[in-house]
């Protein structure tokens, strides 16, 4: 137990990182949603079909194998990336894709005749979607897009293999170091399960804030 | 105020607006009756855009839509409609997440940019009008159907429109809350509003209604005083109508 005491530091360094790399994957992805979504409903025929593509590629094909691509892939079209950014760039693209399928589904579940009392009283296309559609879409999304942040703070541990030192990685790198395997991955295990569980109080939270007017 | 003329409509091969033809003078109050799917909602859907006309032209509020127009035009004329124009619907369609003072001024502060005191001042009074300005904090999903329709009137009477239309408004109400939202129709009435008024109300028509339009199957059959039309209607049609209520 003492080693593991002795690199919490270490350890922690490792968390901020999954976290870091959580909360930004998930504001970019949760920006990429509401862009495919939006075309996925409203766009037009090309436009559709290229946010419906993009949605059955990345739901259809392994994260792992995605964040791969973008690391070793895009170095034969001349980008190479560091690790974390690239990290990022492919956690981005692959909750985008998840995040939109339940903002779609929100999107559809609001009634007409919302749309309608707001075109009825001048609002336009543009200002429906933003005052009265969006706010009502967003807090349906909210408890599905809540699980989905919760399965990313998990996924984030797949960019280890891209040398990304987060929290897997972190605790990889001391056993490497000292041949101790079971107290660090319990302590990393911990870790996550603490992250998790904090995460699904604070939307918790939310939730009940935001159901006010129902 | 409102003018249709060689109105049609059709919902894919389904005809259910056929060569309309009608006119509402400043300040009148006409109410639509008919059978169901007779094609009373799409008319006055019609009349501001959230159905578009197969052909014909339409003149509300002083804007001309006809379907020759390029679609730009039509569009720029739907919108100026609707910004003299008010719609209140059969299931109210409040705005959930705003409150009843936020569902009233949201076209005052989104649309015509009011700031928000002055919309707020506006909202309150609209309230008043409704006899709700106790409920103006209160979410929509707070209050009784008949208080969600007076809301409704009241948001769309907030940008001052020339003309209100209403779409069955009291159909989805309990028996008892019928009579405070008809009150407040009643009010607008004798304010000289103009109103087109699709309704069930057989008492309430004929006590409100300067006309009465009798719709079936997509056309006009028969139109007149309330008077004429419920004593002695002129057509078999609206005969079975009146019969079968
Ligand atoms: N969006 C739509 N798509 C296809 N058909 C429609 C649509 N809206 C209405 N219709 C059809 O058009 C016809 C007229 O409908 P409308 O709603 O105008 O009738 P209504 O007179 O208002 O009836 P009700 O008294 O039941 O409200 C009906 O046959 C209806 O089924
Ligand atoms: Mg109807």
């Amino acid at each position: 137990m003492d080693i593991v005491i002795d690199h919490l530091p270490f350890l922690f360094q490792g968390a901020y990182y999954t976290l870091l790399i959580t909360v930004i994957s998930m504001l970019f992805g949760s920006i990429i949603a509401a862009i495919v979504a939006v075309a996925r409903l409203k766009g037009a025929p090309p436009i559709r079909w290229i946010a419906r593509a993009y949605v059955s590629i990345i739901r259809g094909t392994p994260t792992l194998v995605q964040i791969i691509i973008v690391y070793y892939g895009l170095v034969d079209f001349g980008i190479r990336l560091q690790p974390l950014p690239a990290a990022i760039i492919a956690l981005s693209i692959s909750i985008g894709a998840y995040l939109s399928e339940t903002l779609r589904g929100a999107l559809q579940s609001i009634p007409k005749g919302q749309m309608e009392a707001a075109y009825a009283s001048g609002l336009t296309p543009v200002q429906t979607m933003r005052r009265i559609i969006f706010p009502q879409a967003i807090r349906i999304a909210i408890p599905p897009a809540g699980n989905t942040f919760i399965g990313m703070l998990k996924e984030t541990s797949l960019v280890s293999v891209i040398t990304v030192t987060e929290l897997l990685r972190s605790a990889q790198l001391l056993i490497a170091q000292y041949y101790v395997y079971m107290p660090f991955y319990l302590s990393i295990a911990l870790m996550y399960w603490i992250m998790s569980t904090g995460f699904s109080f604070l939307l918790e939270r939310w939730e009940k804030k935001l159901s006010i007017y129902v | 105020m409102i003018t249709i003329k060689h109105l049609s409509k059709r919902f894919e091969k389904l005809e259910v607006l056929k060569d309309i033809n009608l006119e509402v003078e400043n300040g009148e109050v006409i109410t639509i009756l008919g059978p169901s799917g007779s094609g009373k909602s799409t008319l006055l859907r019609c009349l501001n855009g959230l159905e578009d006309m197969a052909s014909g032209e339409i003149e509300v509020a002083g804007s001309t839509v006809n379907t020759e127009d390029s679609k730009k035009k039509q569009l720029n004329a739907y919108r100026q409609i609707r910004l003299h124009s008010g719609m209140v619907f059969q299931q109210f369609n409040l705005y959930p997440h705003k409150t009843v003072l936020g569902n009233v001024i949201e076209a005052l502060l989104t649309v015509r940019k009011w700031s928000k005191e002055k919309a707020t001042k506006k909202g309150e009074a609209l309230l008043e009008r409704v006899g709700l300005s106790e409920k103006r904090d209160v979410y929509p999903s707070r209050l009784s159907g008949g208080q969600q329709q007076r809301v409704a009137i009241a948001r769309a009477l907030a940008v001052e429109p020339e003309v209100m239309l209403f779409d069955e408004p009291t159909s989805a109400l309990d028996p008892e809350l019928v009579g405070e939202v008809l009150a407040v129709i009643k009010e607008l009435a004798k304010e000289g509003m103009t109103m087109v008024i699709v309704t069930h109300e057989m008492e309430f028509a004929r006590e409100v209604a300067d006309r009465v339009i009798f719709m079936d199957e997509g056309v006009v059959v028969e139109q007149g005083t309330p008077d004429s039309f419920f004593n002695q209607p002129k057509t078999e049609r609206a005969r079975k109508f009146l019969n079968k209520m």
